[in-house]
């Protein structure tokens, strides 16, 4: 067995995380930057934390994840770190020449107290930023919240930053063609983003989508190096975040905190809601553009949604009651949940390591009236080895979440859909969108996959299926 | 609202100044909250009448992330509003940490709001500027006035001149300015002369000689300001005057923190050889 | 190199390229850690700077203090409960990513390894401080898994908040009564994962290494040292000692456990691998238990039984070097094939190798066995002796960085210390060539005039490959798909790419056919499509040229003509 020492009995733990259910915040903030054009994501701290960072990235996207490190030793973590910050930018704009420098903190520079607006103020005044480009920054403490926590916080920093006032005349000329929205799409793939904007221009809607990692951690094979593949949104793009009608913010954990700065900075009303995952969050999703955008939802869509409905029902048999455990970032969870939900399908058991108090409302919404029955936690101490433990005192048919499962599932004999970050094992998985009408379907034929090759190898010879 | 932050060696008196000039403040109708950013949580003592403040870090500790305003602000003398950040027992921790964490709290339960009607907030942080969390109330024009309570002893001067330097720091990129020295009378000989070219010589003023007075003590043994327990002691006055002062305050720059030995030569001149 | 430039002009040229965008002060400092080889038999009279700071900004290839005590030395051992005291990313990108395989004698044996455990420190731990969390985990640890032992690994909080990790693992030791280690492995220690390595050694030699006194009854015992079981490489070479005679008592620490480690000084001889990560364990073994030890590397046929030989040499048994014969004489004709095979399609080519701090120079005798040119090579974290050999030791001057890193102060064991030779004996084995104590670094087995380049950065990795095009680069996975995307293939020597193992003779043979495969992948001459290939008299000429071509329109990959202003 690979996990061989997980009790079945489930003890009290304070203290102690097991095989957690999330990281730490600044490689959500790396992820985030990485959706900027031409921009440097740098980790203030240790050099350890970015090469963890680019490390866990690289082996999810199988692609060039590009960052530096302000290189912390003993005597930075002593004196502070603003002459490591200030050589960096230094370094990183003689040799690389990125546009924007998006630095996130970390646990280190955070304890010291380092202040990065002071820095970046001190670098610009030495003539250390050239003109046209750009410093951002997030705080980004690894001891608060996970991952996920650093990636919105990167994306408000984007708002901060680089979000203009309306400007009167050019709302009116950019809003003359299509009405802008912005959509602030959530910690999700390239291929999600791409969907997204594919379903708001079928929509007729021109969308601002940030941060956006399509092109950058999708990039093709060209043949030469290249520090800043040619995707992302770009400082120009960011500037005009505040001429849009509304914002439509996916998956209140990831973008929330920006939708709101930013409609406290460029009043801009701002709709958050679920990961657009699955049927009903799909729907909402696209009656929010409809209403924000003014506009009429095509027949290409309409087509889409049936499609969807049709292999649901298809479908239906195989996945009716099945029981799910998921692990995984609380707006993938409540939107998968839901989705499951409307499947007719049983989630029994939901951890985030995230802690998010709002975590179990959400859920709870999403269960309706399935969540008395069903077991889910949030924090610390919801991890992945509690979640094997209530596997293992009544098992599942599925089991979805990231690489990680992998042990849990071998262990247990249950079938593994992956899904979440990161996804260490299995390749290609950037390359298609889980969002969305087409999102749902491959959710759902993967799924069935799951079930029925699960089927096949285990049915006597005598009812071994020709036609399922 | 004015953002005011009170530096200074450790033991100089900063949290006593601080609520015998907030007192005074806000006899004169001023709306103050006082933030104290030490660990052992005594800056709102007095303003409090001795009531334990439950600090900022403790209610985060036991209550978690649902934290309201009124869990960590409470009421004191006059309807000024007391907050205590807390922190850590002495060698464990972080308590810079702590300061930044409970900044930000307040920040983000709206503590500073314009509905809140402050006139003034006080920062009474803790001893030097130690590491980057106790300079956390100057950062990002968090405070952006910043008094120095001193006297006419050598460390006392040197931690004075140190606090300077880092206000220097960040009075390029935060905006924050030195709003004068509080000289806190330790009946040093030429005290008042000296403090006076040691404000010259940093490019600000002494904005007050507080004299030495037993009353302050007394009135700490009864957990209260001078202005509250003894009205009409002259030290009562000696706090209003700072605080009128303070309120009528004009002159902010950015400090020209000494040389060393430019520091030892004005103690030579005015204190020990004069 | 595939270039016709002579080796001088090459010089100057590539230096200057690579060093080129550099702000001043940095080229300085990074002209310092790269060199063209010039054999010598003297002390280099340009030493080349190693195992120094990484400049701020720099996109390097470097790790932490934490990554090379928690993720690469302690990693690989089963059955300790490694706990990573701090925020929860640590103990996460720690967590199986280094594929340490291990192999549990049996399915009830202890094995952790699968398992991440963190005290997941949350900032009000940061505040008051962590130690209770910290006891309180380990405790939770103790009740649900009953370890033999537990360690504790410091993050960087940790030691800026000043958690004691050492006296709470003491008082926990105390009132457990298993063996409880604190490691101050805070990331910003050292310049790299070295002083990682450092610290863990350190800690395994005080607290576990002789632990267990059972006497040693095998006449062949030694053990392993600096060999991780990265993709199964010490299984293989577990089953080649194994047939060879020769008792293995511990690996240090791939397939290792804790008991192992504590019966280790009961061995004769210490066969040291990744001299880096693991010398300081064979020179405190030899200081206390007069253990001697030598350097191997089970890297490659060739040196796999020259390593071998040594071990018999040193043993001075004509039954042992018999039976070490016998088995090279059974392995040896697959290899001789199988490189036949390869030189075949290989022969000529160059290769680049960047990483770590001993595979660089160990995957060097493999290339050369399939007859392959090395034109650079370097380290990731490896310091001067691991270039130039142990005899510039005295020359390397200590700095800040290294010098907070403790350094043990290791006298004979009154009781255990045991010279495992006679003197006379000791003599005659070093005149007919066994060296002790000693490894004599990358550099003495490279082509003079090979480039020679220290912690290198994306930067100059990106101009090396523009101006040498070589057919493979060896490196690690920050480095792989931007080195593919130009074109040019990528084997990481940290992962194997999930393949492996390639250590020992049949490690040989696969790794001889995973270079072929990745420099003769056919569709790396397909970059191109063929609608841009208009104007090229032969569609076949074309596809031998692409990649060239694309490089040469590009021209200026170097982007140093960016224009913020506009």
């Amino acid at each position: 067995m690979l996990l061989r020492h997980t009790p079945t009995e489930v003890s009290e733990r304070r203290s102690l995380t097991i095989n957690p259910a999330k990281t730490c915040q600044p490689i959500g903030a790396m992820y985030a930057a990485l959706g900027i054009r031409d921009c440097l994501p740098h980790s203030h701290g240790s050099q350890g934390c970015c090469s963890y960072h680019r490390s866990t990235l690289t082996r999810h996207y199988k692609e060039p994840v590009m960052a530096s490190t302000s290189s912390f030793t003993e005597g930075a973590s002593v004196f502070g770190g603003q002459s490591n910050l200030l050589q960096s930018l230094e370094t990183i704009f003689s040799v690389y020449k990125p546009r924007v420098v998006a630095v996130h903190t970390t646990c280190l520079s955070e304890t010291i107290g380092d202040d990065i607006p002071q820095i970046i103020a001190k670098a610009k005044e030495e003539g250390k930023i050239p003109d046209g480009a750009f410093v951002i920054h997030a705080n980004t403490p690894s001891y608060v919240g996970s991952h996920v926590t650093g990636f919105s916080t990167m994306v408000k920093s984007m708002v901060d930053y680089f979000a203009e006032p309306k400007a009167p005349t050019r709302a009116v000329v950019a809003d003359a063609g299509a009405p802008r929205l912005n959509i602030i799409p959530g910690w999700v793939e390239p291929a999600d983003m791409r969907e997204i904007k594919r379903i708001a221009t079928a929509m007729g809607i021109q969308a601002l989508v940030f941060p956006d990692t399509s092109g950058i951690t999708d990039a093709p094979f060209s043949g030469r190096a290249e520090m800043f593949p040619a995707g992302g949104v770009s400082v120009e793009a960011l500037a005009t975040m505040g001429d849009a009608r509304a914002t439509v913010a996916l998956g209140p954990t990831a973008s929330a905190a920006a939708a709101s700065a930013l409609e406290l900075k460029c009043d801009v009303p701002h709709e958050t809601m679920e990961l657009p995952i699955g049927l009903s969050a799909t729907d909402r999703f696209v009656d929010a553009l409809r209403r924000r955008g003014g506009v009429q939802v095509p027949a290409a869509l309409e087509e889409e949604r049936g499609q969807l409905l049709d292999v649901m029902s298809d479908m239906h048999q195989y996945l009716y009651q099945k029981r799910v455990a998921l692990f995984g970032d609380p707006d993938q969870l409540v939107a998968l949940t839901e989705f499951l939900m409307d499947l007719d399908m049983d989630p029994v058991y939901i951890v985030t390591g995230t802690p998010t108090k709002k975590f179990e409302d959400r859920i709870r919404h999403a269960l309706k009236d399935r969540a008395d029955r069903a077991k889910f936690k949030q924090g610390a101490t919801a991890d992945m080895f509690l979640l094997h433990q209530w596997i293992k005192n009544e098992s599942v048919d599925l089991l979805i979440g990231n690489t990680y499962g992998k042990y849990i599932a071998r262990d247990e004999d249950v079938p593994f859909l992956r899904l979440g970050f990161p996804v260490l094992d299995r390749i290609g998985h950037v390359y298609f969108p889980t969002v969305g009408y087409r999102g749902a379907l491959r959710l759902l034929e993967k799924m069935l996959d799951l079930f029925l090759d699960r089927q096949d190898r285990d049915a006597p010879e005598e009812s071994f299926e020709l036609v399922m | 609202m004015r953002k005011v932050a009170i530096y200074g060696k450790g033991g100089i008196g900063k949290s006593t100044t601080t609520q015998n000039t907030v007192a005074g403040l806000s006899e004169q109708g001023k709306k103050v909250m006082v933030v104290g950013c030490d660990p052992k949580a005594d800056s709102t003592r007095l303003l409090l009448g001795g009531l334990a403040q439950k600090t900022v870090l403790d209610t985060l500790r036991e209550e978690g992330e649902d934290v309201d305003l009124d869990d960590v602000c409470k009421p004191g003398f006059r309807g000024t509003l007391c907050v205590e950040s807390g922190g850590p027992e002495p060698g464990v921790g972080c308590a810079g940490r702590g300061i930044i964490t409970s900044v930000n709290l307040l920040e983000q339960l709206g503590a500073y709001q314009e509905d809140k009607n402050l006139d003034y907030v006080f920062y009474d942080v803790l001893g030097d500027v130690v590491c980057g969390g106790f300079a956390m109330p100057i950062r990002e024009g968090k405070a952006t006035e910043i008094y120095i309570v001193v006297s006419g002893e050598m460390m006392a001067m040197y931690a004075a001149n140190n606090i300077c330097k880092g206000i220097v720091k960040f009075a390029e990129a935060g905006g924050v300015r030195l709003g004068g020295l509080i000289c806190n009378s330790r009946k040093v000989d030429n005290e008042a002369e000296m403090i006076g070219a040691l404000a010259d010589e940093l490019g600000t003023q002494m904005i007050h000689f507080v004299p030495r007075d037993n009353d302050v003590q007394r009135a700490e043994i009864n957990r209260k300001t001078v202005i509250e327990w003894k009205p009409e002691a002259p030290q009562a006055d000696q706090y209003r005057h700072l605080a009128r002062s303070i309120d009528e305050n004009d002159m902010f720059v950015i400090p020209k923190p000494l040389k060393v030995d430019r520091l030892e030569t004005l103690l030579l001149d005015y204190g020990l050889a004069a | 190199m595939t270039t016709k430039r002579t080796e001088s002009e090459a010089q100057g040229d590539i230096k200057d390229a690579l060093l080129r965008a550099y702000p001043p002060k940095v080229a300085r400092k990074r002209a310092q850690q790269m060199q063209y080889h010039e054999p010598t038999d003297d002390l280099p009279a340009k030493p080349i700077k190693a195992n120094t700071r990484t400049v701020p900004g720099i996109i390097t290839q470097r790790g932490c203090t934490y990554a090379g005590c928690k993720g690469v030395v302690l990693g690989p051992t089963r059955d300790i409960v490694n706990i990573t005291h701090g925020p929860i990313g640590c103990g996460f990108y720690s967590w199986l990513t280094r594929r340490n395989q291990t192999r549990p004698p049996t399915p009830e044996d202890a094995n952790f390894m699968n398992y991440c455990f963190s005290t997941d420190m949350q900032e009000e731990n940061i505040i008051f401080g962590g130690e209770k969390k910290l006891k309180e985990a380990i405790q939770e640890a103790y009740d649900l898994f009953k370890p033999k032992a537990i360690g504790v690994f410091s993050t960087c909080p940790v030691g800026l908040i000043g958690d004691d990790v050492h006296a709470v693992s003491r008082e926990m030791e105390a009132k457990l009564g298993i063996t409880i280690f604190g490691f101050s492995c805070e990331g910003y220690r050292g310049v790299s994962q070295s002083a990682g390595h450092h610290i863990a050694n350190n800690q395994l030699f005080k607290h576990v290494v002789g632990l267990d006194d059972t006497p040693q009854t095998h006449p062949f015992a030694i053990n392993l040292l600096g060999e991780y079981n990265i993709g199964g490489d010490a299984f293989v070479i577990e089953d080649l000692l194994q047939r060879c005679g020769i008792h293995l008592v511990a690996t240090f620490s791939g397939n290792s456990s804790f008991d192992f480690f504590a019966n280790s000084h009961t061995a004769d001889l210490n066969a040291v691998m990744c001299h880096r990560s693991i010398n300081y364990m064979a020179d405190m073994m030899e200081k206390k238990f007069g253990i001697p030890w030598i350097k191997i590397n089970f890297i490659g046929a060739e040196a796999t039984a020259k390593s071998l030989r040594k071990i018999a040499q040193f043993f001075d048994s004509d039954l042992l070097e018999q039976q070490v014969e016998k088995v090279i004489a059974e392995e040896m004709p697959a290899v001789l094939e199988a490189q036949k095979r390869a030189r075949r399609r290989l022969e000529g080519k160059t290769a680049m190798l960047f990483v770590g701090g001993s595979r660089a120079h160990h995957y060097q005798t493999l290339f050369k066995e399939m007859g392959m040119k090395i034109a650079a090579a370097g380290y990731e974290f490896a310091h001067r002796d691991d270039y130039e050999g142990r005899r510039v030791l005295d020359s390397i001057q200590v700095d800040a960085d290294s010098r907070n890193i403790e350094e043990l102060e290791v006298h004979p064991d009154p009781q255990r210390f045991k010279p495992r030779m006679a003197d006379e004996t000791k003599a005659r084995l070093e005149r007919e060539g066994l060296k002790f104590s000693e490894y004599e670094g990358m550099m003495p087995d490279m082509d003079p005039g090979a480039l020679v380049i220290d912690d290198i950065s994306h930067h100059e990795m990106e101009r090396l490959i523009d101006r040498y095009r070589p057919d493979i680069f060896c490196a690690g996975i920050k480095e792989k798909y931007g080195i593919q995307k130009m074109g040019i293939p990528c084997k990481q020597l940290h992962s194997y790419d999930y393949g492996g193992p390639y250590a020992g003779f049949a490690g040989a043979i696969e790794f001889y056919e995973e270079i072929d495969r990745l420099v003769n992948c056919r569709f790396l001459k397909k970059l191109r499509a063929p609608w841009h290939e208009v104007g090229l008299a032969s569609s076949g000429l074309a596809a031998e040229h692409q990649v060239g071509r694309v490089e040469t329109e590009k021209g200026g990959s170097d982007s140093s003509d960016v224009d913020y202003a506009a």
